[in-house]
């Protein structure tokens, strides 16, 4: 008989043995099956939601770096004198425990530059660019804002904010779904003195799209010049947007969208716009990357600037995802070395219960190698029927870690959000929520690695146990089975 | 002579040197029956697992139709040269009794077991399902299905009934004298050792005699 027949018929006749070997495989490349295509399935997850939220690249001024700046010209150009210098201005403030002075930045300091920005906007890959100001508190001349009557009011601004826009479907509140129109247009680039209302001021003041509403200078709202803009569209928000200071000029309902130039007219400001983002539109989301490095690459001064992924939401989201990888390739090392040693004792187990089989076999002439290559044709004939029957369940065993492994990401972003809060301001949500589920598949590659990986281990452990065996002559072993 | 053992000396590693054989001698011829006798622990199982190539000598030769066994691989010889016998029977258990014997290398397994007295009604059974003596019938039938010239069993008999045993015997009298086979067998039974051609006497680890047993 030749060595299949004896396998064929070990496996068929000695059922216990085979099918916990059988079980054993079948579980080993289930976990195999389900790691790896978690792992893919975290990856196109990350991709397609950078594609959901319009993959690109958030450009905000470096904190640090603006102090460092001031800290230099104060230094340079101060001295013990009051005045405005290159953008800093330094007031004296007499108070009854003496004199201080109080530093504070114009919008020609803090703002980005737009010929930096121009620059970014004209690498290849980047499709379209916004800028976005900051929120501007202005004094709202001709309607009325939404007050919460329970607040004393007295400490608050009594304003409206404003943001302007380049581009107001590339504003981050708008790319993340949170605002949305609900009657009339978003702002464009061409675009004059408009903006865009909250439907409940719209409800509050009976304004619709076509009226016009005028803003003025917080600081002297008697005498300051009065600008109108024009109402273009009314949106809605999915959430409230968080306010970036306390107070009700900065809640959700009184942000008011208008264009780009309007909110340094409408604060009077005398020291230009403060464009506090700019945002990157990439073309082909599979293309980020190397896009990302073309940007890094452009001759600016990159100390006044953070160039974040995305929104600052998917830098948050990738890494959501990434650890979400790290787990399932943990997953797929882990379960590797636990059936290693799963596997080599199956085969200790097995090598201990025919140790007379291997006697007679050796007394009968039957050299080692092929003694052990029956053994092995044995493993394999069970573990490819197991494996076979773990491609039937893979796509459900797969679903399932990987919806696992996602609840778990889920609830731990949940956790360091909690943790967080306070800590960052934000302007939305956070669009973690578009992510409703995972996309698992089962892909015939992953079979074949499958296929290799319990293949390979099985051929490790055969040869592990049969180590133990062939180390004895078959003398020792007949005294053995004595 | 087909078998022949020139000086041999064996000694266990794990025991430090201590010898079980001593400079052993000994020609066996085809077509007789030998047994070797002797106490426990005299080294008979030792100078038959010698003679099967389960193990190396430390010191001398072991013949065989004047050729080192170790010349070609004691595989070889296990394979080609010599057939064993024991105890326990040793057969394999997911097999059938024709699988068994199919083992020792012929096609035609059916011829064997009738020649052993195996009813064809027990050729596709399991081979645990059949009777000690039956079973030690099966290991002989096994060890006939090659064509070595040498039968070598260790205490074929020990686990058998009388009757049983008798009949073992005779087959293993049979192999030697109608097959012309050489036959050594190890035992402790003085009736069996009485029914050989020659009687080979280990004490200590040396033959002590060679007892010619005439018809």
């Amino acid at each position: 008989m030749n060595s299949f027949q004896m396998a064929w018929r070990s496996v068929i006749r000695k059922p216990v043995k085979s099918v916990l070997l059988f079980f054993v495989v079948l579980i080993i490349s289930l976990f195999f099956l389900s790691g790896m295509a978690s792992r893919n399935a975290s990856i196109a997850t990350q991709n397609k939601t950078k594609q959901a939220v319009g993959a690109g690249f958030l450009m905000e001024a470096n904190e640090e770096n603006k102090r460092d700046r001031a800290d230099e010209i104060l230094a340079k150009k101060t001295d013990g004198e009051e005045g405005n210098f290159d953008g800093v201005t330094v007031k004296k403030i007499k108070t009854e425990y003496g004199t201080s002075w109080q530093v504070s930045y114009d919008n020609s300091f803090q703002t980005l530059l737009i010929g930096d920005m121009e620059k970014i906007a004209a690498v290849s890959g980047i499709s379209e660019y916004n800028l976005t100001t900051a929120v501007t508190a202005v004094n709202p001349v001709d309607f009325s804002r939404i007050e919460d009557d329970d607040v004393d009011q007295s400490s608050d601004l009594l304003c409206v904010s404003l943001i302007g826009n380049k581009d107001m479907a590339l504003d981050a509140n708008v790319l993340s779904g949170n605002v949305t129109i609900k009657d009339g247009r978003m702002i464009t680039e061409e675009d004059a003195n408009v903006c865009v209302i909250s439907e409940e001021l719209a409800e509050k003041n009976s304004l619709s799209v076509g009226n016009r509403i005028q803003f003025n200078d917080r600081r002297d709202v008697e005498n300051s010049t009065v600008f109108a803009a024009e109402i273009v569209g009314i949106y809605t928000v999915q959430q409230k947007m968080t306010p970036v200071m306390a107070g009700d000029t900065f809640r959700s309902e009184n942000i008011i969208f208008t264009d780009l130039g309007f909110p340094e007219k409408a604060e009077g400001s005398t020291s230009g716009a403060l464009y506090e983002k700019a945002y990157f539109k990439v073309a082909d989301v599979n293309q980020y990357d190397e896009i990302k490095k073309e940007i890094q690459k452009v001759d600016i001064g990159w100390e006044r600037y953070d160039l974040i992924d995305n929104n600052g939401n998917i830098d948050k989201m990738s890494k959501n995802f990434n650890d979400l990888e790290r787990v399932s390739e943990i997953l797929v090392i882990v379960v590797a070395g636990a059936s290693l040693i799963i596997l080599f004792l199956v085969f200790v187990f097995w090598m201990k219960g025919r140790v007379q089989e291997i006697g007679i076999l050796l007394a009968l002439g039957t050299p080692k190698i092929k003694i052990f290559g029956q053994i092995l044709l044995e493993a394999f004939l069970i573990a490819t029927i197991a494996i076979f029957l773990s491609f039937m369940a893979a796509p459900a065993a797969s679903k399932i870690t990987a919806s696992y492994l996602v609840q778990q990401q889920a609830r731990q972003a949940d956790e360091q959000s909690v943790i967080d809060e306070g800590k960052v301001a934000k302007s939305a949500e956070d669009s973690e929520e578009t992510v409703t589920g995972v996309s698992v598949t089962v892909t015939p590659e992953l079979m074949l690695y499958d296929w290799f990986g319990v293949a390979l281990l099985v051929v490790i452990s055969v040869g592990a146990a049969g180590i133990l065996i062939a180390r004895k002559n078959p003398k020792d072993i007949f005294s053995e089975i004595s | 002579m087909v078998l022949e053992v020139k000086n041999v000396n064996y000694a266990y590693k794990s025991q430090k040197g201590k010898e079980i054989l001593k400079n052993v001698s000994m020609q066996f011829e085809e077509k007789k029956f030998y047994t070797i006798v002797g106490a426990s622990g005299a080294g008979k199982t030792t100078f038959l697992s010698l003679l099967a190539g389960l193990d190396m000598p430390v010191k001398g030769t072991i013949l065989y139709d004047g050729e080192d066994i170790q010349a070609k691989g004691l595989n070889y010889h296990r394979k080609h040269h010599v057939s064993l016998v024991f105890q326990n029977y040793n057969l394999i258990d997911y097999l059938t009794t024709e699988e068994n014997v199919r083992l020792g290398g012929t096609k035609t397994p059916q011829d064997l077991l009738e020649k052993v007295n195996i009813p064809c009604e027990d050729w596709k059974r399991n081979v645990l399902q059949l009777s000690g003596g039956q079973q030690q019938r099966v290991a002989i039938a096994r060890a006939l299905a090659s064509n070595a010239k040498v039968l070598l069993a260790d205490e074929p008999t020990g686990n058998l009934d009388e009757t049983t045993a008798g009949e073992i015997i005779e087959l293993l009298k049979r192999t030697a004298h109608e097959l012309g086979k050489c036959v050594i067998v190890v035992t402790h039974s003085k009736y069996l050792a009485a029914q050989a051609d020659e009687i080979i006497m280990i004490k200590d680890g040396c033959i002590e005699s060679v007892t010619e047993l005439s018809d």
